[in-house]
């Protein structure tokens, strides 16, 4: 027998050819395998074969014919605009006959979009700063690394002294600005105690930066105690903007002539100011003053580089001026160049104006994913769950031709136009959670959300994104269904193993949802503790007025006077907000550094503080003088005892203070903070304001109107400023509020998610076992027995999701929540419990809706069809 | 320039041409490898014919079967009108860069 070419080699072309014709090219490596064996050994032919039969499989020849035996030669792989037309034909009606579903993923992408739009539209924001300017791109600042002994801080600012050398040393610097940002003043005579802040700089401001100005000249910042006014500010002070040539007096800086109004500046500048002031004001000492080689956190270089700036020329000179200034001091500075564009996103401590940090982008963004994912899941979930419904159609598009990526392409369009719809959807909700969000922020005065053109293409480039990451599974397991299978409706479910995968998303999803339910448990818990925590003293029913540098005993009398007011009391400040240190000194023992508080002998009284040993103060103020009042702690900390503490002495700036008496503990720091050391003083300079206990009236209008009459009798220009101190209390919590808020905000968006997710899954399943219910039924099972049937599966999933979000929970607290400054707060079995509770009870109920539903159904109905 | 022939392209196209109505995969490897002197591996070749008949510079036909190659059928080639379009631009365009070369070119 002749010999024949390898097997092997035969076997493997073939099978990877699969139906391709590749006939002639099989002859041809024969043919070269004969020629071969007439020439050379058999084992060189057999060699040769192989190399031919590999070279073939990887050329394109066979790549080609692969993909034409694919489909009939009449089928093409083209893509026509009609067939898109068809595409989206089929995807409207597709929709629209399995409304209920396609609200269901609708609602959920909106939800999920909104989150990122949000995210889009700061990141339009930030991503729009400065770009107003002429040269955004030459212009730059000078940022520092700062080195004292170990601590090392990152700074914005750098010392303005630099500028001379800069202008000197580089030639190719078109500008430099120097600006110092301590600017804050409060105006005199002006009724509502305006306040102004700016910036101190010079002329080569308003040339650097593109800030026009509607009236003045340019050179308006040469003169000592000239200022620029902001349109803004013009009207605040001055109702209008025909000021140039005017004053304004500054208390404590002086008066200052107006030479200038400045155009509104847009928000989207790192910049915030309301006046320039020229920096000639600040005198010649100050700009030569060396020490601000060493301390400059108020001061600011920006300059704007010619075009034929080099950034090495500018770090080489930093480099000597580092080592010209501190080589041998213990401050160390290093200089480096920022471009403006990257101000805004910087980390540097203290910046000029509002900042977003990059780290705080990464943040939102992966809470934005968080939320988003979820919902791309469940329509995933659901699409591959509903595949036999469409199985039929995509056999039938196959067998007349319909090529795979054509089948991709349909249902991608599918995926698309759902997510156009809820890029609707989740503009609406955009529109309507965007102030909220604007009002929790520190810098949200200066944050312009509005929508601009390139941030609608980024929301229809998210749109389109979401569509393909959430179509892509389905898309491609309906492109791969076997039309022969497909259209006997026998489509197996060996690509997603059958629901495996789908539960696992679910659990997931409701894992994540336990979370944002854990953490809204935690605040309001917490939230709920603070407000109702046990200071020590009396909070309600307290108003306190500011005395406005009026007297004080004049007030105190004149408001004991008034009906409903039960006590009356003087104080340098409120209980919970003295921020005042002194230190006590001892002959014998160390130092005691205190809070303390000035306050009259009514003080006591009226803030419902008890006196645990001694006297109060004196109401003959007199009798007074070196006299304090500890608290528990104080004797606690110093290890002294109660017996002991009359004969102790102490020395305050000084002077000796003799210890009268002993109040009991309370809170001056919020809750988490311990009770310190606090010292209870009486110096009638020192108090600015007038505590109230009023008693419980409903009538608080009748109160203020009786107050503010009698204040008309101390002080006829200046308005009464009076606050409930309860108010004021809850004020300070504003942060617990917040972050309640946004936790909130955000596990009402997962959780409802994730219940649309599961409600698409009960009804799709429910849907699929209504017959079997229906016989069920017929054969006596009753209408709890049906829906437990139905719900059991899910209820598993649910509680399986508790189990893997608990770990979770402690994880993401632990490495998030204890990071939150001002933020410390223990999680309690009673959290877990109650978030699993409240998972438990929504999850139930969108099982059982559906299930008791299906349930209820009439056997006679829905059998009699068959 | 409106069609780019690359220089294997044009290479199997002439091969074909010089073979007539016996162009098909082997003979035209033998040709090329004869006059070329280059050895031109089966899988390159297929991929540069499979690319020139998508640019309908080749047509093909199945031959019958033959007996030396274990039965199987031959593909056979021939130019279409526009690959030798092709062919006569690609002569043309060198011709025409020959003619106007500054410096002696060819040791006459």
């Amino acid at each position: 027998m002749n010999p024949q070419p390898p097997k092997l080699a035969q076997k493997l072309f073939d099978w990877f050819c699969g139906n391709a014709h590749v006939d002639d090219l099989r002859g041809d490596m024969e043919e070269l395998f004969f020629i071969n064996l007439k020439n050379k050994s058999r084992s060189y032919a057999n060699k040769q074969y192989w190399k031919h039969m590999l070279q073939l499989i990887f050329s394109y020849a066979v790549k080609k014919r692969k993909r034409n035996a694919q489909h009939h030669h009449y089928s093409s792989s083209q893509i026509s605009i009609a067939m898109v037309q068809n595409y989206i034909k089929v995807a409207f009606r597709s929709l629209y006959q399995h409304r209920y579903f396609t609200i269901l993923n609708i609602a959920g992408l909106a939800i999920g979009m909104s989150i990122s739009l949000l995210l889009i539209s700061m990141y339009g924001y930030v991503r729009s700063a400065d770009n107003f300017h002429t040269n955004p791109d030459r212009i730059y600042t000078v940022v520092t690394k700062r080195t004292e002994g170990i601590e090392e801080r990152e700074l914005a600012s750098s010392p303005i002294l630099l500028q001379e050398k800069l202008k000197t040393e580089i030639a190719s610097i078109a500008q430099a600005v120097p600006i110092v940002n301590t600017f804050y003043g409060e105006i005199a005579n002006s009724k509502d105690q305006l306040n102004m802040k700016g910036y101190y700089t010079n002329d080569t401001f308003l040339k650097t930066f593109n800030f026009p100005l509607i009236d003045g000249s340019a050179e308006a910042l040469q003169k000592p105690y000239s200022i620029i006014l902001t349109e803004k500010c013009a009207n605040k002070i001055f109702g209008n903007t025909h000021v140039v040539g005017k004053t304004v007096e500054v208390k404590e800086l002086g008066i200052f002539s107006i030479t200038g109004v400045l155009k509104d500046y847009p928000k989207n500048t790192h910049f915030s100011f309301e006046a320039l002031v020229s920096l000639s004001t600040l005198g010649n000492s100050y700009m030569a003053d060396q020490q601000h080689w060493y301390e400059y956190n108020a001061q600011y270089n920006y300059f704007l580089a010619a075009e034929n700036f080099k950034e090495e020329d500018i770090q080489s000179f930093f480099k000597k001026i580092e080592k010209e200034l501190y080589a041998n001091k213990n401050v160390k500075v290093e200089y480096e160049l920022m471009p403006l564009r990257e101000i805004i996103t910087s980390e540097e401590g203290n910046a000029i104006g509002p900042k977003w940090e990059l780290s705080g982008f990464i943040v939102f963004g992966i809470i934005a994913l968080l939320i988003l994912l979820p919902a791309c899941f469940n329509y995933t979930n659901i699409s591959l769950a509903r595949a036999l419904k469409r199985a039929k159609e995509i056999g039938i598009r196959k067998t007349m031709g319909g090529q795979k990526n054509q089948i991709f392409l349909q249902f991608i369009t599918e995926t698309v136009v759902v997510c156009l719809f809820a890029l609707t959807g989740a503009w609406l909700i955009l529109l309507f959670i965007r102030g909220e969000f604007q009002s929790m922020l520190v810098h949200a005065s200066t944050l312009d959300l509005s929508v601009s053109g390139f941030t609608v293409f980024l929301f229809i480039c998210l749109a389109l994104l979401t569509g393909f990451v959430a179509g892509f599974f389905p898309a491609l397991y309906f492109s791969r269904l076997n039309p022969v299978e497909a259209i006997k409706s026998k489509v197996s479910n060996r690509f997603w193993s059958g629901m495996r995968v789908r539960k696992y998303l679910t659990v997931f999803q409701f894992s994540l949802s336990f979370c944002f339910i854990l953490s809204l448990v935690v605040f309001g818990r917490q939230y709920h503790e603070i407000l109702h925590f046990d200071f020590g003293f009396q909070k309600e029913n307290i108003v306190v007025v500011d005395l406005q540098n009026t007297k004080p005993e004049l007030n105190k009398t004149l408001f004991s006077q008034v009906s409903g007011v039960e006590s009356v009391s003087l104080s340098s400040g409120s209980p919970i907000s003295a921020s005042s240190h002194v230190w006590l000194e001892n002959d014998v023992k160390d130092s005691i550094a205190a809070t303390q508080l000035f306050i009259d002998n009514t003080f006591l009284q009226t803030f419902k503080i008890d006196l645990v040993v001694g006297n109060n103060f004196d109401s003959q103020g007199s009798n007074n003088r070196n006299k304090i009042l500890v608290n528990e702690t104080f004797l606690a900390k110093n290890k002294i005892r109660l017996q002991n503490i009359f004969s102790e002495s102490y020395k305050i700036d000084g002077e000796d203070y003799q210890v009268i008496g002993v109040v009991k503990d309370f809170h001056f720091l919020p809750p988490p903070h311990p009770i310190q050391n606090f010292v209870f003083r009486y110096d009638e300079t020192k108090f600015a304001y007038v505590n109230l206990l009023v008693n419980n009236s409903d009538n608080v209008f009748n109160l203020f109107t009786n107050l503010e009459n009698a204040w008309k009798q101390t002080s006829q220009e200046t308005k009464l400023k009076a606050k409930f101190f309860q108010d004021d209390l809850n004020e300070s919590y504003l942060v617990y509020r917040y972050l309640l808020k946004m936790a909130g905000a955000l596990g009402v968006f997962a959780l409802s998610i994730s219940v649309l997710g599961l409600l698409g899954m009960v009804v799709y399943t429910t849907q699929n076992r209504i017959k079997e219910i229906s016989i069920r039924k017929t054969l006596g099972a009753s209408i709890f027995n049906i829906t437990l049937l139905l719900s059991k599966e899910y209820l598993r999933l649910l509680l399986f999701a508790i189990v893997v979000g608990i770990p979770l929970a402690l994880f993401i607290y632990d490495s998030i929540f204890t990071r939150i400054p001002d933020y410390q707060s223990d999680l309690r079995i009673s959290d877990l419990f109650l978030g699993a509770l409240g998972l438990l009870i929504i999850g139930l109920c969108t099982i059982t809706s559906q299930t008791y539903k299906t349930a209820l159904l009439n056997p006679a109905e829905t059998l009699k069809s068959e | 320039m409106k069609t780019y022939l690359g220089e294997f392209e044009e290479l199997v196209l002439l091969a074909i041409a010089c073979l007539g109505d016996e162009a098909y995969g082997v003979s035209i490897q033998q040709e090329l490898q004869i006059q070329c002197d280059r050895n031109i591996s089966i899988g390159a070749l297929h991929s540069t014919i499979t690319r020139l008949e998508e640019k309908k510079f080749l047509s093909s036909w199945t031959g019958g079967a033959t007996a030396e190659r274990g039965g199987r059928s031959k593909r056979y080639y021939a130019l279409t009108q526009s690959g030798r379009k092709a062919l006569v631009e690609t002569k043309n365009l060198r011709d025409q860069l020959w003619a106007q070369a500054k410096i002696k070119l060819s040791p006459r």
